[in-house]
């Protein structure tokens, strides 16, 4: 397959895995509320990011994989593990191309797509470690 | 407004900004954000968190379209994408060196000079193939497509690439020192510096500006700016918006993406201009 297949059909996917992910979320999260759960008072929410983060928002990887492992899972979990998906297909699209252009035997570009996706990697793990 | 009228009202003012920017080969941002803030009274920071969402979401739904219709080109993406990358990563690191006003006018007259050079080749619908560039040879940079609507084969090669990588470069400063999107940046790089069509600039600027944002959405999602509840409607709004722009950009000529792109630029230039003289934030 060519390098534009691949990471065309990669993108692709990712989009897709993403917004299924937040979609599903989002409607555990209305099925949560109605049943009597925690709910997000969206108004609230949108009005108060200046006075501070909110209570609802992950903001590094271990506390996101903290609360997908307790069962149920947290639906604003599951919803920011569609975020995070989305955030990193970019880089998986370059992880693509690195393998198209190296089957392909062109050099250059693999080094290219290797140089761009170790840095939007190692700025992923640096500021999201923990 | 109930919940649920208000995520799809998000929603579909995300395919909107979605179609838009599949077309001129942004990120939605430059649209999206405004009307989070006055239409949504969504507050900045989660507004521009959600901006973030929707350039990566653009470019993951444009980009996988464009790339299978063979206008958006990977090489030229990804030869690119290094400058601006590179252009980010050291805009970051001088945040509170350089004077941004200075730059902010810097770019405010840039912008105003390619505005009118847009305006002088309005009625462009390809340029003509230019004499080989040494580094367009040596890194492929060349292609070509079918155009729907020329109902030919159109064959491109990219010109003065040292003039736009360096205008790939400073568009990635400016998004590293001002934390601001460049796409319509990239666009003009290739539309007028490198002389590539209209089309297959906008195309391939979907594709590179999902790699430069991803290089800063780690900062807005650690400074928890992307609520997910906000994200989601966004995502899928602008998914969709862009996958369907991808449909669209094909029954378009080069000359109509150009006058599409025109405002853009103006509004650019003049928000660039205000913010230099100090007198727009």
């Amino acid at each position: 397959m060519r390098a534009e297949a691949l990471v065309a059909r990669l993108l692709f996917l990712g989009g897709m895995i993403s917004v299924t992910l937040m979609l599903t979320g989002l409607v555990t999260l209305e099925i949560h509320a109605a049943a009597g759960g925690h709910a997000v008072e969206i108004p609230r929410v949108v009005e108060n990011r200046e006075a501070g983060r909110s209570a609802d928002v992950f903001v590094s990887l271990p506390q996101l994989a903290r609360a997908l492992r307790r069962w149920p899972p947290d639906p604003i979990a599951i919803i920011t593990a569609g975020v995070v998906m989305l955030l990193l297909t970019p880089t998986l699209g370059l992880a693509a191309a690195f393998v198209a252009f190296v089957r392909d035997g062109d050099r250059a570009y693999a080094v290219i797509s290797a140089v761009l996706m170790v840095a939007l990697l190692f700025g992923f793990a640096f500021r999201l470690g923990g | 407004m109930s919940d649920l009228v208000f995520l799809a009202s998000i929603c579909a003012a995300a395919a909107g900004a979605g179609v838009l920017g599949a077309i001129l080969g942004l990120g939605g941002g430059i649209l999206l954000v405004p009307i989070l803030t006055l239409f949504f009274g969504v507050s900045l920071p989660y507004a521009m968190g959600a901006s973030i969402i929707s350039v990566i979401a653009s470019s993951c739904g444009a980009a996988a379209g464009h790339l299978r219709s063979g206008l958006a080109n990977i090489r030229l993406g990804l030869f690119l994408a290094l400058d601006t990358v590179a252009g980010a990563i050291i805009g970051a690191s001088l945040a509170g060196i350089l004077s941004e006003r200075l730059l902010e006018l810097l770019f405010g007259l840039a912008l105003s000079y390619s505005a009118f050079t847009t305006m002088r080749q309005l009625q462009l619908e390809v340029p003509a193939l230019e004499t080989a560039d040494r580094l367009a040879l040596r890194f492929a940079l060349s292609g070509v497509y079918y155009d729907r609507v020329l109902q030919r084969e159109v064959e491109y090669r990219a010109a003065r690439v040292r003039g736009g990588a360096s205008v790939m470069f400073a568009a990635g400063l400016l998004s590293g020192l001002l934390g601001i999107g460049s796409g319509a940046f990239k666009v003009l790089a290739m539309d007028y510096v490198m002389r590539l069509p209209m089309k297959v600039s906008t195309a391939t600027s979907n594709f590179m500006i999902g790699i430069t944002a991803a290089a800063s959405a780690g900062v807005y999602f650690g400074r928890g700016d992307i609520h997910p509840v906000i994200a989601t409607p966004v995502a899928v709004g602008v998914l969709a918006g862009s996958y369907a722009g991808t449909r669209l950009i094909a029954s378009l000529r080069n000359t109509t993406v150009r006058k599409l792109f025109l405002p853009v630029v103006l509004y650019l230039a003049l928000s660039m201009l205000l913010r230099g003289f100090g007198i727009w934030r």
